[in-house]
């Protein structure tokens, strides 16, 4: 453990080898990427044996003295991030690897492993963190560097916008973060981790303060990991290159949010209000992503808002007390997720960089590696026993139950089962049936076309299908790290030292129940988009407002272009229109002044001398009055 | 007289700067006055670094000439950061005044050397007069540097404008200075500070006018609100140079001024002013950063950027005065010269290589035709914006702290949002850098050595203290600032 500090910095050697030589290796950058997180891997892999064994290291120096008090950096090994490093790690590898074949074709393809070697230190580095300061520094990071990769592709103006607009959200979350992080440190006077649960565990910190810092915190969680009203941002991050969106959906960007939640847990465990407001957040957000999965045709915002959904799973169980559950999730998560999304890029390959699933269908036979770890993902995520999805979502729906009240539960299990039926009505509409692509090769969706690329869609080679393969392998099993009946040994793994209370646990009738309705969930995706006996438009047709609504995301983005973006620039422009017009009036009214010796400068273009003196005597005897009314000088 | 007793030999590094400028002066006279004159501008960077290693060596211990001139471990730092701010504007203009064939060099490279001399005046003065002698070099130097592209309409027009509206900010300051005097008696700000609690117990409403319009008078040099009216225009007209000159040296050298009265004079009634310089930085960190989301010029976006900046570093004078908050605002104006210096030679690059315009599109595929240059400006850029791993972050942090420890939250808060939202229109830059393709004529730029020193030095400077800012603050928390 005393060596994890080199986790993160392989994946920035790699980052500064690849920014100094890339143009030099081209397509052998990937080599560099991938050797740097095997490394990272191996390291982790050994910081968690010993960790399993061992207690929590810590290894911090003084980094700034500020004032009286100085700020620390360093790492720390703790259970939590252990589990994170091999998580982050495996993914992270895995796209490093998928991406060798994906992106062989672009000629940038050294400047996307730089990226990747970026955002995986940046990512380790959060979450090794010893203190909620440094994990902020690496948490902004983290947000440029998905501005970096989801613009990769900047020449598609979708693109380019998409990144922009993802950086921006986060950062209204981050506001929030940074707030909660300053009143923290008032209140405890440290950044380090172990100081804020001491000090909140014995009631350092007043109770209001406590649920205002925790909602602040969470707020930034609720950018990050794409919550309602903030989730915005992750559909259009879809305009980025595959492998990027496996890595921020699974292990980096939006895991980093529920890890920020699970590392600050102690400070949300202390405030009823705040665990409250994070469940409901959870539960609406889980609930309205999934409604909005249901009508997406584009593989890849199918895929975007089940992520939102499962994050919501998982905000929820954290907020009802479930702090093994929701991280449970996050792992299981992040490996069907990856794997589903690197599945989605094997498609997307496939059918020559065509998104829509309404112009494939029929690869089950042409694919078969593909077809069959996709479908493992599938299952997985509906929560089909035996895989991983099966016991993580099971202890969400339980804690859910004990812990929250029948609402939430309810909403709970209706997601459960919109997931099922919206994974299924991907896998069939895409593996299923017959190949609707065959002769419109013309329209490329994407501007990566190639001409020698028509033809049928055939399985990718061994760069792409491997990945795919290992974490079928992980979505079967990495369940049973949790496991009942050898008597939950992830939770005594993450729990132990802390001081979070009892973990809730379901019966054997909510496990019947989860499974019941996920396949309920297949079963009614089978008659509509397998069978057929269902007609594909039935709940279209009856219901043809909702499926508007939907289609068009609730109108969301509409919205906030309307009420925040559009008034943040007219508050801009109205100042500038101060500088440059309204006063100008101003001092036309005040009398001729502007007229008769506007004739000396009348030649300058931009902006009249006369009214910038006016308005700063002006001014400054508005500054001066203003003063003395407040001070009460003239009373 | 006192004043003849006293140890000139403080003086040593102004009396040096002043004779190596009449020097380079005089050399230009003899040399004739078009030629191209990269020897001068190679004489003027040895005259400021010779300045600043005798600022270091000479009278160390600090000390005073009567109560007029000090030589304190806070005047000492703002003139290396002047001294070095100066060299690196020289560095950085050499290739533009070669391609400007309408500047006469030798003149604009002395006029620098004598806005340096005065600078230095002004951050060690502890008197009025001194004071305002050093403010009005600086200033009458910097209306001709503005214009100094004498056939070019905008840098005439930027002239004009800076000379009227800076003449009416000297008034402003001539008139705070006069109610002093004629309260006091005296032009020493050590006695006028002795003599404030009573005063204003006596004469309230005449200390606060004298107090406004100094501070409005200076807040003309610093461009805060609403006294900023005449920096975009300016910023936009002059030579892009000297637009860098104008919006770091200039202005934190106001700043130096601005803290050494309110801290000598007006400390004893911090209470009364506080607030109004805490509404001011809030209003100015609003505007500017409001105003310039609607920006598509670039040099006009560094304006208000510029402003919104004032605004940051009026926070911690409005907080708290004491060591530790001039330790945080001289650790943020070493930052601030850094990325704003480094931006600047990128912007002069630039507009050069696309035909003297600065449009935000000018930097269309920078990445393409300059990956070094695209990458420093986006890390200046980002500093600016207060990203971690770079000095503007660090910076901002220390600002934060302080502020919260100060019972500001507020203040605090609005510089959070108000950053948020300056990510909007760096990110713009950025966005034209890295994610447009470059103009179909835009060659790949050739970077000259002048710029390509100024913008590796600056980009170290800005990552190092981002990542070790101990180096600096370890230093700086040892001072004693004010003596």
């Amino acid at each position: 453990m005393q060596l994890a500090w080199l986790i993160p910095v392989f994946p920035l050697i790699a980052f500064l080898i690849l920014l100094f030589f890339g143009r030099l290796l081209q397509e052998k950058s990937a080599y560099v990427g991938i050797a740097a997180l095997a490394l990272s891997f191996i390291y982790s892999v050994l910081a968690l044996f010993e960790r399993v064994g061992g207690e929590t290291y810590t290894y911090v120096f003084e980094w700034m003295t500020f004032g009286e008090t100085s700020l620390t950096m360093g790492y720390e090994v703790t259970a939590l991030n252990a589990m994170m490093l091999i998580v982050v790690t495996v993914v992270s590898l895995l796209v490093h690897v998928f991406s060798r074949e994906y992106m062989h074709e672009d000629h940038r393809i050294h400047v996307f492993y730089s990226y990747l070697g970026l955002f995986s230190f940046s990512m380790l580095g959060l979450v090794l963190a010893p203190n909620i300061l440094q994990l902020f520094i690496f948490w902004e990071l983290v947000g440029l560097c998905s501005f970096l990769l989801v613009g990769f592709w900047y020449f598609k103006p979708e693109a380019a916008s998409a990144a922009k607009k993802a950086f921006l959200t986060t950062r209204i979350g981050d506001v929030g973060l940074l707030i909660g992080l300053v009143l923290l440190f008032n209140e405890v006077g440290s950044f380090a981790y172990a100081d804020i649960y001491a000090a909140v565990e014995n009631g350092m910190v007043e109770q209001p303060m406590v649920t205002a810092i925790a909602l602040l915190v969470f707020l930034g969680a609720v950018g990050k990991s794409a919550q309602f009203p903030l989730h915005v941002w992750l559909p259009d991050a879809m305009e980025g290159p595959t492998p990027v969106s496996a890595l921020i959906h699974a292990a980096t960007m939006v895991a980093a949010g529920v890890y920020l939640v699970g590392v600050m847990y102690p400070v949300f465990l202390a405030s009823e209000t705040a665990l409250t407001v994070v469940a409901y957040t959870g539960a609406i957000t889980a609930f309205f992503a999934a409604t909005m999965a249901l009508v997406m045709t584009d593989i890849k915002r199918v895929l975007a808002y089940s992520t939102i959904s499962q994050l919501g799973f998982m905000i929820l169980a954290l907020g009802t007390a479930g702090y093994v559950a929701g991280l449970f999730h996050l792992m299981t998560h992040a490996f069907f997720k990856a794997l589903l999304f690197l599945g989605a890029g094997s498609v997307i390959v496939a059918v020559h960089h065509r998104q829509d699933i309404s112009v494939m269908g029929g690869l089950w036979s042409k694919m078969k590696i593909t077809s069959v770890t996709f479908l493992i993902g599938a299952l997985a995520i509906a929560g089909i026993f035996p895989l991983a999805g099966f016991w993580s979502k099971e202890e969400i729906l339980a804690s859910a139950l004990l812990n929250g009240n029948g609402f939430l539960f309810g909403l709970a299990l209706v997601t459960a089962f919109m997931t099922a039926f919206y994974m299924f009505r991907l896998f069939f509409k895409t593996f299923t049936g017959d190949y609707r692509g065959a002769h419109d090769d013309e329209d490329e969706a994407d501007g990566h076309g190639e001409d020698d690329h028509h033809g049928e869609p055939h399985e990718n080679t061994g760069f792409m299908t491997m990945p795919l393969v290992v974490l079928a392998v992980l979505a079967v099993t990495a369940g049973f790290v949790n496991l009942p009946f050898i008597g939950y040994p992830l939770e005594g793994f993450l729990t132990a030292g802390l001081n979070l209370g009892d973990q809730p646990h379901g019966e054997l009738w909510l496990a019947f129940l989860s499974l019941a309705v996920a396949a309920g969930g297949i079963l009614l995706a089978w008659a509509m988009y397998y069978k057929g006996s269902i007609s594909e438009d039935f709940f279209a047709a009856k219901a043809p407002a909702v499926h508007k609504l939907l289609l068009n995301k609730y109108y969301l983005d509409e919205l906030y272009t309307a009420v925040f973006v559009k008034p943040t620039v007219a508050v801009g422009r109205f100042f500038w229109e101060m500088d440059k017009g309204i006063v100008d009036g101003m001092v036309n009214l005040i009398g001729r002044f502007t007229s008769t010796s506007g004739r000396t400068f009348g030649k300058t273009h931009n902006g009249q001398l006369q009214t910038y003196g006016v308005v700063s005597v002006l001014g400054g005897i508005v500054v001066i009055a203003i003063a003395f009314v407040l001070r009460g000088y003239f009373g | 007289m006192l004043a003849f007793e006293a140890t000139w030999s403080l003086m040593t590094p102004e009396i040096v700067l002043g004779a190596l400028a009449m020097l380079v002066f005089t050399i230009d006279f003899m040399t004739g006055i078009h030629e191209k004159k990269p020897f001068i501008g190679r004489l003027s960077i040895f005259s400021l670094l010779v300045t600043a290693v005798l600022v270091l060596v000479m009278n160390p211990q600090g000390g005073q000439i009567g109560d007029t001139f000090l030589v304190d471990p806070f005047a000492m730092v703002f003139k290396l950061i002047i001294l070095v701010g100066v060299a690196l504007v020289i560095m950085m203009s050499m290739n533009y005044l070669d391609r400007n064939e309408d500047i006469y060099q030798g003149e604009y490279y002395s006029i620098l050397l004598f806005t340096a001399l005065g600078a230095m005046i002004m951050v060690s003065s502890a008197d009025l007069i001194t004071l305002f002698i050093g403010l009005e070099i600086v200033s009458i130097s910097s209306y001709a540097l503005a214009g100094f592209k004498k056939h070019n309409i905008d840098s005439t027009e930027a002239s004009i404008k800076y000379i009227v509206l800076g003449g009416t900010a000297s008034a402003f300051i001539l008139f705070g200075m006069s109610y002093l005097y004629g309260l006091t008696g005296t032009t020493s700000l050590y006695e006028i500070g002795a003599a404030m609690p009573e005063l204003f117990a006596d004469y309230t409403v005449m200390i606060m006018i004298s107090l406004l319009f100094m501070l409005g008078g200076f807040g003309f040099k610093v461009s805060m609100v609403p006294f900023h009216m005449w920096a975009p225009d300016v910023y936009y007209g002059a030579p892009t140079p000297v637009t860098a000159f104008l919006a770091t040296v200039s202005k934190l050298a106001a700043f130096g001024i601005i803290i050494r009265v309110f801290t000598l004079g007006f400390e004893s009634i911090y209470a009364e002013w506080a607030f109004i310089v805490a509404t001011i930085a809030a209003i100015t960190m609003i505007v500017g950063n409001f105003i310039a989301l609607t920006q598509q010029d670039v040099k006009r976006l560094m304006a208000y950027s510029g402003i919104a900046q004032a605004g940051y570093i009026l926070v911690p004078i409005a907080t708290v005065l004491n060591n530790f908050s001039i330790t945080v605002i001289i650790f943020y104006s070493v930052a601030y010269i850094m990325m704003t210096l480094g931006a600047f030679s990128i912007i002069t690059l630039v507009s050069e290589q696309s035909g003297r315009k600065t449009g935000m599109d000018t930097f269309a595929g920078l990445y393409q035709r300059s990956p070094y240059m695209a990458v420093a400006m986006a890390i200046f850029l980002l500093s600016l914006a207060g990203l971690p791993f770079t000095a503007g972050f660090i910076g901002k942090a220390n600002i934060f702290l302080l502020a919260i420890n100060g019972n500001m939250l507020w203040l605090a808060i609005i510089m959070i949002v108000t950053s948020i939202i300056s990510f909007y229109y760096y990110f713009g830059v950025i966005k034209q850098m890295f994610m447009a393709e470059p103009k179909p004529n835009a060659e790949e730029i050739k970077v000259p050595g002048g710029i390509q020193a100024v913008v590796t030095v600056t980009l170290a400077g800005t990552v190092l203290l981002g990542i070790l800012p101990n180096l600096l603050l370890d230093l700086f928390t040892g001072f004693n600032w004010m003596i």
